[in-house]
């Protein structure tokens, strides 16, 4: 921390003094680069951190440039007002654009972003306004007192002075919970929805981050170059722009910064061979995504631990500790908490649930049992919101939730694993529990600007609290690790471990047992138990009938879609239906009561 | 204590050294020997890199001459070639570049965007510089130190519309112009020139720069049966419309500025498509007197292709620049742009005499195409 | 109504050179769920390299496209090798790969060819078809026909053989696939070729309607994966659709909205998608939890 520290303070001498060494020039290519630096960090926040493939950054550039451009000269306002305004302007225009991340993603987020930069190029080519291909020329330098910011070397302390502020508010963004969240959302937006991130608040938000960015450096460059056209923000500059953030490494902020101002060097000095260094950082890219998909930003830590692996340091001596149960609290047992009422799913002609029904009271551990393809899994999705049901009703603390998005039920007191794990797999376990733990509204993201302290002393309670989630599942020497890195059974102790830090009244596990040993299993049990008595309902999906007769006080038996029998284990094992279901499926049942 | 005593120690060195503004320090434009530095700046890579690489050629045959024959006041002139790739972006690192580095003045750009870009730039380093640009866009930056090498597009489309409308008596015009900077700027030129005739175009259509198809635009044109059809886009794409045109049946004369003398328009049309096509430019071809019949045969030497209007274009601003250079006893700055708008030049294009606006040349003629060339209309 | 006609006319013969570059990008797509954007510039190598040989080695128009389809479908075999450790993995970054690519083939295409580009006259000498004003090229017709074909070998190809069933299988389910003893990379390998072949294809073919530079494909590229999508991305009918309807779209938005016509283009894109992310033919897939 201290030498990081250290680090940032000489480099910010350094670029203090910078001018003093650069002629004419130099000192415009260092403007020049200070502007794409920023833009690159606002791609690195919507891509490399959210996960948003967004092909529009360069438009976002051109609308803060041409909308200063358009106030200064048209409407005869000053440029730093112009410059508010371009930004608010970029902002709504980051909006527009941002909409459709909210149904498509991936690819399809990329062509139709690209399309509405195109659109963009096009419409400023046509309209009178922005002067067609022409441009605008003329956009007055911004005015201080006392200091003249025509000169380009004065220039360059404003740059500087936005770029170290906008910098510094990423990172802060990224280190802190709107950040944390986005990743989260990179990485799996399923579970992070299931954990209660608002999904598509989150995405609109990304997109928003990166057009205050685009924007701010449209305006820098309005003020710096004091011309636009249609040619300074064409798809060629986007794709350079890409190669910057992806070579830097997209998942930093810093690598981004280190991408963009390599490459632009590069091309300057290559500036007389423009297909040479097309050639270089196009190859460049390929390698890095095949060969070090963090970028350079991801070198070091590769370096290490591939200097790790060469002295033999295998694998991490880091052990579980014991659970903690949870103290016993009084459980509000016998209401009524979860209803499915006839609720019927259908797949293209595929009748996944047929009519189920079935009530659960609170402080109960529901067992859920069927053969394979029963509906298990889909009945959890339909109950968690992924999946609307085609008929029927899901009734949660007495209010209808049918239907409603995933991060709504996380919300109003659900959570749940997953059959096959989805952790977020670049966060570290402690990461993932701080996503958990955040129960903030992303709309709360406003204090990022008006009372960052706030958000910071926010920070430390939560990670304070993690701490104790921590330790109460004997993960803490897991803390910094990643989450792809640990046994198995550590992954499912860490995904139920989240589920619980998401504070629910309802618990849903998938197969929590699923690839656990004998004594992993027994802990499980210890660990469920501990959950429901301190006053939380577990719902669970189960192969394991030892674990499932054990642990359970009703067993739900599901058979091709259609509940077949309920009732105490006893009773449940007893059935002929159930008995008939599982007849050539496994013999479990009769083992497990015997 | 002693830390923070430090700190504060740094912060007010800092503080004092930004205040004494870096950079003062001014750079001289040019020094009184060694070679005179001279920079072609251009696109070499991209779409319009063709007619970055012909004003090249043309400027360096140029040099080469004077070169050859003790250059400057016995100094030799260096010519370097910088590729802007088409950029405003890095049209203004070049300016800067072009300053920092002593070249005393500049010859390109071919795209207006870059060009004007560049402008202010220019203008506050005292360089001049002689583009080959023809929009309106540059004239409106009301730099003392730009100058065009050609007319600008009220010239090529004054005399087109007077040849058309005035000697040919032709009224039924359809337009088609892209919205790119040089399509608009030919689009107002004309109908101004339409305008102040008392004709109306029977259409007017604007397509964009990389359209592909034209059916729309061409079918409804075709269903008002115009004489002449004027074409305010670059090579490639008037060669597409006349293409796609004459496919749907129409059989109107087109009609353009220089784009459509060019073999690239010829080539693209298909030659028999644009036969009798109407070309107002200022270079028709390299055998329309002695002075071109020369160039072309230099230029043919030297880098084995034909010649063609940018090059002669760049020739001949390169010639002034020179010219003014030799009579202004190798003066830099605004003395240097001085000499320019001083010189009288009797050129390929024709006679250079530079107004306040930076416009050398006010006339064009008329040339047809025929049998795939393009050759001097008869009157 | 003439002028109606002829614009779809017009929108139809584009539109073919666009249902193949979307027949293209829906085959990688469906075979191993990924986009390539470099495809854009492999149609560009191919209406230079069909091009190179019709003109300069005077090979007859037909045998130049053959020897341009074979060169760029090796290029796809490179690109899917040197991708290959990506696959079913991250396909953002896979995505992000094949733009370096693009960036590569692009610099590439400039260092052999040059920038400015260069005219290819048509093969089809013929006087265009003259129906009731209504003109339609030769040419045209041959273009519609060898993508009609295409189509339907395909097809065949996929529905028939052997290993076209084995691709299919792979754009079902490639664990499953790989557990029945598919190898799964070989399909993804024939996929690029295939898929660059047609690319191929398509720019020899638009060489002749158009001009060859090196900006040729990153147009039909851009057109052609919206018309995938909109068709629905994997589908084969849906390529050939939805690459008809962008052609018909944007000769419309061309003649109605003049220079504003990309614009338009892009937003009613844009629309379609959102109201209908999986296009005309597409399926909604199901999110395995």
């Amino acid at each position: 921390m201290r030498t990081k520290l250290l680090v940032g303070a000489a480099l910010a001498v350094v670029a203090w003094f910078l001018p003093y060494g650069l002629d004419s020039y130099a000192i415009h290519v260092v403007n020049v680069i200070l502007i794409f630096a920023i833009l690159a960090v606002g791609l690195g926040l919507v891509m490399g951190i959210a996960g948003q493939v967004n092909l529009s950054q360069v438009a976002f550039f051109g609308v803060g440039a041409y909308a200063t451009a358009i106030l200064t000269t048209h409407a005869g306002l000053g440029f730093w007002v112009s410059g508010l305004l371009a930004i608010a302007a970029t902002v709504l225009i980051g909006i527009v654009i941002g909409t459709p991340a909210l149904r498509v993603q991936s690819h399809y987020l990329g062509i139709v972003t690209l399309g509405l930069a195109l659109a963009f190029t096009n419409w400023v080519t046509n309209a009178e306004v922005a002067g067609g291909a022409e441009g605008i020329s003329g956009i007055p330098s911004p005015e201080l007192p006392g200091v003249d910011l025509s000169s380009e070397y004065l220039y360059y302390y404003l740059e500087l002075i936005v770029f170290a502020v906008a910098l510094a508010f990423g990172l802060f963004v990224v280190r802190t919970a709107l950040g944390r969240r986005m990743r989260a959302m990179r990485d799996d937006a399923l579970a992070a929805g299931a954990l209660g991130a608002e999904v598509p608040m989150l995405r609109m938000t990304a997109f928003m981050l990166a057009s205050v960015y685009g924007g701010l450096a449209g305006v820098l460059y309005a003020g710096l170059i004091r011309y636009v056209a249609p040619e300074s923000f064409n798809i060629a500059n986007m794709f350079l722009l890409l190669a910057m953030v992806i070579i830097g490494g997209r998942q930093s902020l810093i690598g981004c910064v280190v991408g963009a101002i390599s490459l632009a060097l590069v091309r300057e000095m290559l500036v007389d061979h423009p297909t040479i260094a097309q050639l270089a950082y196009g190859s460049v890219v390929v390698l890095v995504v095949v060969f070090a998909p963090t970028g350079l930003a991801g070198l070091p830590r590769r370096a290490r631990a591939y200097l790790d692996h060469r002295r033999g340091a295998r694998g991490t001596a880091a052990q579980l500790g014991a659970f903690q149960p949870y103290e016993p609290a009084a459980s509000a047992s016998g209401d009524e908490l979860l209803a499915v009422q006839g609720v019927s799913k259908q797949f293209r002609g595929l009748k996944a649930l047929d009519d189920v029904s079935l009530t659960v009271a609170a402080g109960e551990i529901r067992g859920i049992v069927g053969p394979n393809g029963s509906g298990k899994t889909t009945l959890f999705n339909v109950i968690s919101g992924l999946y609307k049901p085609t008929r029927g009703r899901v009734v949660f603390r007495g209010t209808d939730m049918t239907g409603r998005a995933p991060y709504r039920l996380a919300r109003a007191g659900m959570a749940r694993t997953f059959q096959n794990l989805r952790l977020f797999g670049d966060l570290t376990v402690e990461e993932n529990l701080l996503v958990a733990l955040d129960r903030s509204r992303t709309l709360s993201a406003w204090r990022y600007l008006l009372r960052p302290l706030n958000v910071l002393r926010r920070d430390r309670a939560l990670r304070r609290s993690a701490t104790d989630v921590l330790h109460r599942y004997g993960l803490t020497q897991f803390a910094s690790l990643a989450p792809k890195s640990l046994p198995y059974g550590i992954q499912r102790r860490v995904e139920i471990a989240r589920a619980v830090a998401a504070d629910p009244a309802l618990l849903l596990l998938d197969e929590p047992a699923a690839g656990l040993n004998g004594e992993e299993v027994r802990q499980l049990a210890e660990i469920v138990r501990s959950i429901r008595d301190s006053g939380r309902t577990v719902i669970i999906i189960e192969h394991n009938m030892g674990l499932v007769m054990s642990l359970c006080e009703q067993i739900t038996v599901l058979a091709g879609g259609r509940v077949i029998a309920e009732g105490t284990p006893s009773h449940v094992a007893g059935h002929p239906a159930v008995i008939e279901a599982y007849l050539g499926d496994t013999g479990e049942f009769e083992g497990a009561t015997r | 204590m002693v830390r923070m005593r430090a700190t504060l120690a740094v912060l007010a060195v800092v503080l004092a050294a930004g205040c004494s503004a870096p950079g003062s320090d001014s750079e001289d434009a040019g020094s009184d020997s060694g070679p005179i530095k001279i920079a072609v700046v251009d696109a070499q890579s991209g779409q319009l890199s063709s007619l970055g690489a012909w004003e090249l050629k043309g400027a360096r045959l140029a040099v080469d001459e004077w070169n050859a024959q003790g250059g400057v006041n016995g100094r030799q002139i260096q010519l370097d070639v910088f590729d802007d790739q088409g950029d405003p972006t890095i049209g203004t690192n070049l300016a800067r570049k072009i300053d920092s580095e002593g070249y005393i003045a500049m010859i390109g750009t071919a795209e207006s965007a870059v060009t004007i870009a560049m402008a202010p730039l220019l203008k506050q380093a005292e360089i001049p510089n002689i583009t080959s640009g023809q929009s309106p866009g540059l004239v409106a930056t009301k730099s003392e130190f730009l100058f065009l090498n050609g007319p600008t597009s009220t010239t090529y489309d004054e005399t087109l519309a007077k040849h058309i409308v005035d000697q040919e008596g032709i009224k039924s015009i359809a337009m088609i112009t892209n919205n790119g900077g040089y399509g608009k700027g030919e689009h107002d030129a004309f109908l101004k020139a339409l305008r102040s005739r008392g004709v109306t175009p029977l259409a007017d259509q604007v397509v964009t720069a990389d359209q592909k198809d034209f059916s729309a635009v061409l079918t409804s044109i075709r269903q008002k049966n115009p004489k002449v059809i004027f074409l305010g886009a670059e090579e490639v794409e008037s060669g597409l419309i006349v293409k796609q045109a004459r496919d749907l049946g129409i059989t109107a004369t087109f009609a353009g500025a220089a784009p459509q003398g060019t073999p690239v328009f010829i080539d693209t049309a298909g030659a028999k498509n644009a036969e009798g096509a109407i070309v107002s430019s200022p270079y028709l071809s390299n055998d329309i007197d002695e002075a071109s019949k020369k160039f072309a045969a230099a230029y043919k030497a030297k880098f084995n292709e034909e010649a063609e209007l940018h090059g002669a274009k760049a020739y001949d601003g390169t010639q002034i620049l020179l010219t003014a250079l030799k009579t202004s006893n190798v003066a830099s700055g605004k003395q240097l742009a001085d000499a320019i708008r001083a010189t009288k030049h009797d050129g390929l294009l024709g006679d250079f005499a530079f107004d306040e606006t930076g416009v050398g040349i006010f006339e064009t003629s008329i040339g047809v195409i025929k049998g795939g060339k393009l050759v001097a209309a008869e009157s | 109504m003439q002028v109606f006609l002829q614009t779809i006319v017009g929108g139809v013969s584009l539109g073919a050179v666009y249902a193949l570059v979307a027949l293209g990008f829906s085959l990688v797509y469906r075979t191993m769920g990924l986009v390539n954007f470099a495809h854009g510039n492999v149609v560009t190598v191919g209406a230079y390299l069909a091009s190179t040989f019709y003109l300069s080695t005077k090979l007859p128009f037909a045998l130049a496209m053959v020897v341009a389809i074979v060169v760029t479908g090796a290029i796809g075999l490179v690109i899917e090798r040197v991708l290959r450790p990506l696959e079913n993995k991250d396909f953002d970054l896979m995505l992000i790969g094949t733009i370096g690519f693009g960036i590569v083939l692009d610099a590439l295409i400039i260092m052999i060819w040059g920038a400015t580009g260069r005219a290819v006259p048509s093969p089809v000498q013929t006087a265009p078809i003259d129906l009731f004003g209504l003109r339609i090229r030769t040419y045209d017709l041959v273009v519609l026909a060898i993508a009609a074909l295409a189509t339907v070998l395909l097809v065949l190809f996929l529905s028939r053989t052997k290993r076209g069933a084995a691709m299919q299988a792979v754009a079902m389910d490639h664990e499953a696939a790989t557990a029945v003893g598919i190898h799964v990379g070989r399909s993804n390998a024939i996929a690029f070729m295939i898929g660059a072949g047609l690319a191929a294809l398509a720019g020899g073919l638009v060489g002749p309607l158009l001009y060859v530079s090196p900006a040729l494909g990153g147009a039909l590229g851009i057109k052609g994966f919206a018309a995938a999508i909109l068709g629905g991305f994997g589908s084969i009918p849906g390529a050939i659709l939805g690459g008809l309807a962008i052609g018909i779209l944007d000769s419309f938005t061309a003649g109605h909205f003049q220079g504003y016509s990309e614009l338009v283009t892009f937003l009613v894109f844009t629309v379609i998608i959102m109201v209908r992310p999986t296009g005309i033919f597409g399926e909604r897939t199901v999110n395995r939890a």
